[in-house]
This record gives C-alpha cells, structure tokens and sequence, in this order.
C-alpha cells in the first residue's frame, strides 16, 4: 500500500480533476525537461518558456490523457509540439522540413567555457551543428532516459530507424567534433 | 555474424540496454574485426564524452510561474464546480421524493394537493396564522444572514462568493451583513469575490452606510477591474460626494489610464 504512485497513477488523478498533484510532476521532471529544450535550442530563456507551455498544456488537455503509454511519452510528445509550433512561430517563413535540418543557436557563457574547460563548450558547439532530428533522437536516448521502444512509439517509427539514427548521430557527432577541435588547435 | 548484424547492436551496447548472449557475441567478434572494433571504440569514445555536459537548473522564475498557474487553474475548476454541484444536489433530493411509478406519481400529487387545501382552509380560518407565518421568514432572513457572514470568512473563493450572493436575499439589509460584506470589498484578495460584493452591495444603495462604504472604497482598490466596477457604480447611483474621493483618485500616479480617464469622464457626469 506505502508503494509511491507511479506517474500514470498521478496524471490519472490530474485528470480526474486533482489538479494540485500536477505539482507532484513538475518537480520530478521539469529540469530535465529545460534540459532536453536547452539541447535542442540552445537558449535559456526560451527553454523555460517552452517548459511552462508544457505543462499548461498538460493541464489543458489533461482530459485526452488515457494513460495506455508511459507518462513520459505523452509529456515528450507534447513537448515536441511546443517545440515545432515555437519554430513555426519565430520563423513563419522558412519552412518546416528545412527549420528541422537547422542547426540551434547556442549562447555559450564565458564563463561556463573557462568554469568546465573547453571540452564543454567543444562539445556543446558540436551537438548544435548536428541536425535538429539527429540531436533530438540523441537527447532523448543519452539523455532523457528513454529507451529506443519509447522513443520509436513517441516518434511514431520503428524500433529499428531510432537505432539507424543513434548510430548515425553518434557517429556525425564524432566527425563535427574533431573537425572543431582542429579549428581549435590551428 | 556478419559485420552489418554485430553494428546494428552498438546502439544497443552504447546505452547498455543488451542482453548477456549479444553482448558475448558482439565482444567475442570484436577481438577479431579490426574494423568493427575501431567503429565501437570511437562510437563509446563520443558517447562518453556526451557525459561532459553538465545538467543545467532553470531559474527559480520557472518555478513561480508554474504555481501561479496552477493556483489560477485550481480556482477556474473551484469556481465552475460550485454553483454546479450545489445545483446537482439540490435536483438529488428533488428526484428522491419522485416516484417512479406513475401509479405513485399519481398518488403523491393527490396528496400534496390534498395538503394544500387543508393549509389554505386552516390559514384562512385561524386568525394568528400569518403572524406564525412572519416569523417563520423572520427566522430563515436570520439563518441566511448567518450563513453569509459564515461563508463570507472561507478560504476557497468560490465558496465566498456563495456568501456574497447569498445576500441577495436579504429583505432588510442587516447592519452587520453590509459591514462584512463593505468589509470583502474593500480587503478580499480576490478580484472575482471583490466584484462579486459591489453587485450585492448595490441592491442596498439606498442605505446611507452603503453608500459612504462606497465612496471610501474607492481610494482601497488597486485592480483596475474593481476600481471601474466602483466608478460606474458612483454615476449610476448619482452619488455626488464621491466628487472629491474621485478627485483624489484622479492624483494617484499608479492609477492605469484607463481607469482614469474614467473616472474624470465620471467627475464631469456627476457635476451636472
């Protein structure tokens, strides 16, 4: 009976109308969830904004939740939307598809680069330069925790293409970053 | 194994997430690919390395903005839940008097007109009828005012707006009832309960407490809602002494332009 409520369990009583129990998964998930959009855009203040978009509209459609996936899969599906209609948003103009290959604007801090050393900021540089839908699957797997079962249902493909693109991430990473640290050295 | 089969573990090798038998598989061929063993050892390598970035925390902003939130969405379902709920009660107990069967229906309406005749005979016939009458009214006016003074000193707001539009029902305005309720206006936190109190406080606008609480009102308000709310109230009323209390609201620099404006609109209105 002391066993702790599982997340399901706890969104299911959000639905039901218990709504101060969504406090319950705030603050298990919201700083992993500024960190996944912190990878993805690179910037702070925007990374905030779209985590609180996630959870009012967590709250606002706390009625279609049926708690047949992982609470987690719901809430990264709904944070890939915040995240593409914010895209949609800041550049109405340039189309989805290309938005999607672009590489993220990070504002690295000077003083993070001297604080953690220059591999942080090396590998920061790197990971913007990968494409946005590689950098995303990477995030998510390394790390979110997100098994690639729970990855391929939120992305809505097969188990095998998450593991195509892993390997391929990992591997262009490994590429972009040596070319960086060459740049650095010359 | 082929090369191509032993790579298409390596994700799986990366986050761990393997079974003992294609790990064994996958080490044991490995020791023999040069190539597939480079592959895996710079894959890991860059994986690893993905573990320098540190988790970053958001400020404390995020967290403030999500409460406020809540709080507002908790207060939306509280305010949409009450009057409904009391409703649906109300509608139950009706229901539990009502019979099914139309045999029973039938029945019950003979009684309750069978009822009625005899208290309409008996009224009529008994001189001291009405008197016991007046004060059974007497009685409810005074657990109504009761329970408004009750409700009125809840935490949930919407449960004091009940108590404002309680009220409502007041025959004669009770002294005590208009100073808690002159009282919610001018110090309930809540923008919705504030505004609740200047309707209910306007059926009683005839009384001289209520309009002096009125016009003393006005210099207590900070939101822009209630403060309009007010004004447009002091013109529909014509209530003239609240001239100079307008006046002074007039100086008060925080005061939003659009309540301002109104309210010199509203000193033009009342000097004429």
């Amino acid at each position: 009976m002391d066993r702790p409520q599982t997340d399901n369990q706890i969104m299911l009583e959000v639905k039901e109308g218990k709504v101060e129990k969504l406090a319950i998964l705030f603050e298990k998930h919201h700083v992993r969830l500024f960190n996944f959009f912190l990878r993805l855009t690179g910037n702070r203040g925007s990374s905030e904004d779209l985590v609180q978009d996630v959870f009012y509209r967590i709250l606002k459609y706390r009625t279609t939740y049926h708690g047949r996936s992982k609470f987690t899969v719901w809430m990264y599906q709904i944070a890939r939307n915040a995240h593409i209609d914010q895209l949609r948003k800041q550049k109405k103009d340039i189309p989805l598809e290309d938005q999607w290959e672009e590489a993220a604007s990070p504002d690295p801090t000077p003083d993070e680069e001297v604080e953690h050393g220059q591999e942080v900021a090396l590998m920061r540089q790197a990971l913007s330069r990968l494409p946005l839908k590689k950098r995303e699957i990477l995030v998510l797997s390394r790390y979110q925790n997100m098994k690639y079962r729970e990855i391929a249902e939120l992305l809505g493909c097969h188990i095998g293409t998450v593991k195509t693109y892993v390997h391929r991430a990992v591997k262009d990473l490994g590429q972009i970053y040596l070319e960086l640290s060459r740049e650095t050295v010359s | 194994m082929r090369c191509q089969d032993i790579q298409e573990k390596f994700p799986d090798y990366l986050t761990g997430d393997i079974d003992a038998k294609t790990r064994k598989a996958v080490q044991s061929h490995i020791a023999d690919c040069s190539t597939c063993r480079e592959e895996l050892e710079s894959l890991s390598s860059i994986w690893a390395k993905l573990g320098v970035l540190p988790e970053e925390r958001p400020s404390e902003d995020l967290r403030t903005r999500f409460y406020s939130m809540l709080e507002d969405e908790k207060q939306e379902i509280e305010f949409q839940r009450a009057p409904r709920g009391f409703r649906k009660s109300f509608s139950g107990w009706l229901e539990g008097w009502w019979p099914r069967r139309p045999a029973f229906q039938f029945s019950v309406a003979l009684l309750l007109l069978a009822v009625g005749l005899t208290a309409g005979f008996f009224l009529n016939s008994r001189g001291q009828a009405p008197q016991e009458l007046a004060q059974l009214r007497q009685e409810v006016q005074n657990m109504n005012q009761m329970l408004t003074v009750s409700l009125l000193d809840q935490q949930s707001p919407s449960e004091r707006i009940r108590g404002v539009n309680l009220s409502y029902g007041m025959e004669k305005p009770d002294p005590q009832v208009l100073s808690r309720l002159l009282r919610t206006l001018n110090s309930d936190p809540n923008v919705n309960v504030r505004l609740a109190a200047v309707d209910a406080l306007y059926l009683f606008r005839d009384n001289k407490m209520v309009r002096e609480g009125f016009v003393a009102s006005l210099s207590q308000q900070s939101s822009p809602l209630v403060q309009v709310a007010l004004i447009d109230l002091m013109v529909d009323i014509r209530e003239r002494q609240a001239i100079d209390a307008l006046k002074v609201l007039i100086q008060d620099e925080e005061l939003t332009p659009e309540v301002k404006q109104r309210a010199e609109q509203s000193i033009e209105q009342l000097s004429y």
